[in-house]
């Protein structure tokens, strides 16, 4: 597998993961997260796993177990660290957290392991099982800057058990974490569905099924239907552009059937769509990712918009298939954004109007921008830096020790 | 005859816990920081955009730019990192820098994060003892390991002299040193530096 990695990467930069790999030899790193299906972490842990596995580092992958009781909780858990203020951790949440965090102490065998990477809220409590001469890292998803404070000291106690922590931007850890913070952003797979390179006619056929027309500029948002993701200031933003420009816009997410707001979202952006003929609303099933990476290829733009955004990996996606992004000056995506060189950072649905407009006109900018934009995804991005991150880590606490 | 050893410098980030939002507690902390701290802000930066055109030479220029100090930002750009043997002497002159600036110190700026770069250097098992197997080296290892023995190697060596001239004026191919010495690493991208390597060992 590495194999079909390295067309991506440079013959040196595999040469350095293996040399970095062979002085890890002997070393056995587990893996625990809460699904095998379906989210970002798994993705990366589909491919991650047999590539570390094939440096000869042994590496293996464990789920833990839990019913909808247990992943209700921990839902609420997430969202009370990422976005706190709408409900609150009760005794309830807290015995069944318990409750299934021991069950899962004698189901997932963590002993035989040197290293443990325990990913999110949900497996955390693992934890207690350490054993002396291990290395525990919480490999945190999310952003736990400004946590609910009562959620925040339930996990506090488990995650100053860990030797270390890993965030996507130094913006996302906690202030106080006593444990060390490792800054290790998410990356992309450049052989994942949503990336490799598609054909033409079937970039054409997707086109010609939503009735986009290709020959006609296409702005295009890949989200959630999410408040957060702004998709009615996105809509804003096209109209102020459609002014001068004769372009589509097309916004393509999906939400999921147990989602009320989302769906609620989706209506809101139908209506404020109302009858522009140039503006596409895809609510798409969630594993859309071949046509996803047809929409991102055939775009002129791609905006991000978000008023908050987890990381927003979407924009790597489009920055490796040549697109300048049009972004949200916060979070993740300014630290993927280079501005004025693979796109722009906005402030204002104003300045990305502005800004837009600007790479409508320009094609050799944009051709430019994109060009950069490959690179950076390509040098920054890119699992295989994912994995490089992850090799220095585990040689740092098991050589540190 | 010496052997040349190709190596790489890898590293990842470290959150130093340090977050600072004025001019005046930026200075402060950069005072500061550990070595491996400032190492991050000013050359992971150097290699991680040498690919492309960024307006800034490091992060902390970046910073400046971003909150309305311009001078300052241009004055950290042109710290020349390859005239660079000791991160101390960079700390120095960047403080200095910092201290001709009156107006504005308390100022509420966005964060900036101090950033440890957490080091390693690999062997890479490629060895060269004549110019034949030399060239070989430099045309199969990556960025990483000319990024280290063109830029990062001086602070091990303490010399103001890249890697691949030492060792090529140490086997007296001095006309060849120098002419790497020469290459301006800030006006090309690591790929084009290695072309012009390959092309300067390739003269007869």
């Amino acid at each position: 597998m590495l194999e079909e990695y390295a067309k991506f990467i440079e013959e040196g930069a595999l040469l350095e993961l293996q040399k970095v790999a062979e002085k890890l030899k002997g070393v056995k790193v587990l893996h625990v997260n809460s699904t095998k299906l379906g989210g970002g972490v798994a993705e990366i842990l589909y491919r991650m796993v047999p590539l570390m596995n094939e440096l000869g580092i042994e590496t293996h992958w464990e789920v833990i177990k839990g019913d909808l009781e247990f992943f209700k909780v921990t839902k609420k858990i997430h969202n009370l660290l990422h976005l706190p203020g709408q409900e609150r951790l009760t005794h309830e949440d807290v015995i069944t957290y318990m409750k299934y965090t021991y069950e899962n102490i004698s189901y997932v065998d963590t002993d035989p392991f040197d290293v443990v990477f325990i990913h999110d809220p949900q497996p955390l409590g693992l934890i207690v099982k350490r054993k002396r001469g291990q290395k525990w890292i919480w490999r945190c998803h999310i952003d736990v800057s400004t946590p609910d404070e009562e959620t925040w000291k339930f996990l506090e106690m488990f995650v100053n058990g860990y030797d270390a922590s890993i965030f996507h931007i130094p913006e996302f850890v906690r202030e106080g974490v006593r444990i060390p913070a490792f800054v290790i952003p998410p990356s992309i797979d450049p052989l994942h569905e949503k990336n490799r390179e598609l054909k033409e006619d079937y970039v054409s056929y997707v086109l010609n099924k939503f009735g986009i027309d290709p020959e006609r500029p296409i702005l295009l948002q890949v989200s959630r239907f999410d408040r957060l993701k702004d998709p009615l200031g996105v809509i804003e933003t096209y109209r102020m552009v459609k002014k001068r420009y004769d372009c589509q816009l097309v916004l393509a997410g999906s939400f999921a059937s147990d989602d009320p707001e989302g769906e609620e979202v989706y209506r809101e952006v139908l209506e404020a769509k109302g009858d522009d003929p140039d503006i596409f609303v895809l609510n798409l099933p969630p594993n859309s990712h071949m046509e996803i990476n047809a929409l991102q290829r055939s775009a002129t733009v791609v905006i991000q918009k978000s008023l908050r955004e987890g990381f927003g990996l979407v924009v790597s996606e489009a920055m490796w298939k040549e697109k300048p992004v049009i972004g949200s000056n916060i979070g993740g995506i300014r630290r993927q954004v280079i501005n004025g060189i693979t796109g722009y950072l906005i402030n204002s649905i104003e300045g990305a109007a502005f800004r837009i407009k600007q790479l409508l006109a320009d094609e050799r900018r944009r051709k430019e921008m994109g060009r950069n934009a490959r690179e950076r995804v390509k040098h920054s991005f890119l699992i295989t830096r994912h994995l490089r991150d992850y090799l220095l880590v585990i040689s740092s606490l098991v050589e540190g020790s | 005859m010496a052997e040349f050893l190709f190596r790489a410098e890898l590293w990842t980030a470290q959150y130093t816990g340090i977050k600072v939002n004025t001019l005046a507690s930026f200075t402060r902390a950069l005072r500061e920081v550990d070595e491996d701290t400032i190492y991050y802000h000013l050359y992971r930066n150097m290699f991680e955009y040498h690919f492309l055109p960024t307006d800034y030479g490091n992060s902390f220029a970046y910073w400046l730019a971003e909150n309305g100090f311009p001078v300052l930002a241009e004055k950290f750009s042109a710290l020349d990192l390859l005239e660079c043997v000791c991160i101390e002497d960079m700390r120095e002159k960047m403080l200095d820098i910092l201290h001709s600036e009156i107006g504005g110190v308390e100022k509420i700026c966005k964060p900036f994060y101090f950033i440890r770069a957490v080091r390693r250097t690999v062997d890479l098992g490629i060895k060269a003892k004549d110019i034949k197997e030399f060239r070989e080296g430099v045309e199969k290892v990556g960025v990483r390991s000319l990024f280290y023995h063109l830029v990062t190697s001086r602070l091990y060596h303490g010399e103001p002299v890249n890697d691949f001239s030492r060792w090529l004026t140490e086997i007296g191919e001095k006309e060849k040193a120098e002419k790497i010495e020469k290459i301006d690493l800030m006006a090309s991208s690591l790929y084009e530096v290695r072309e012009k390597i390959l092309d300067i060992l390739s003269e007869s």
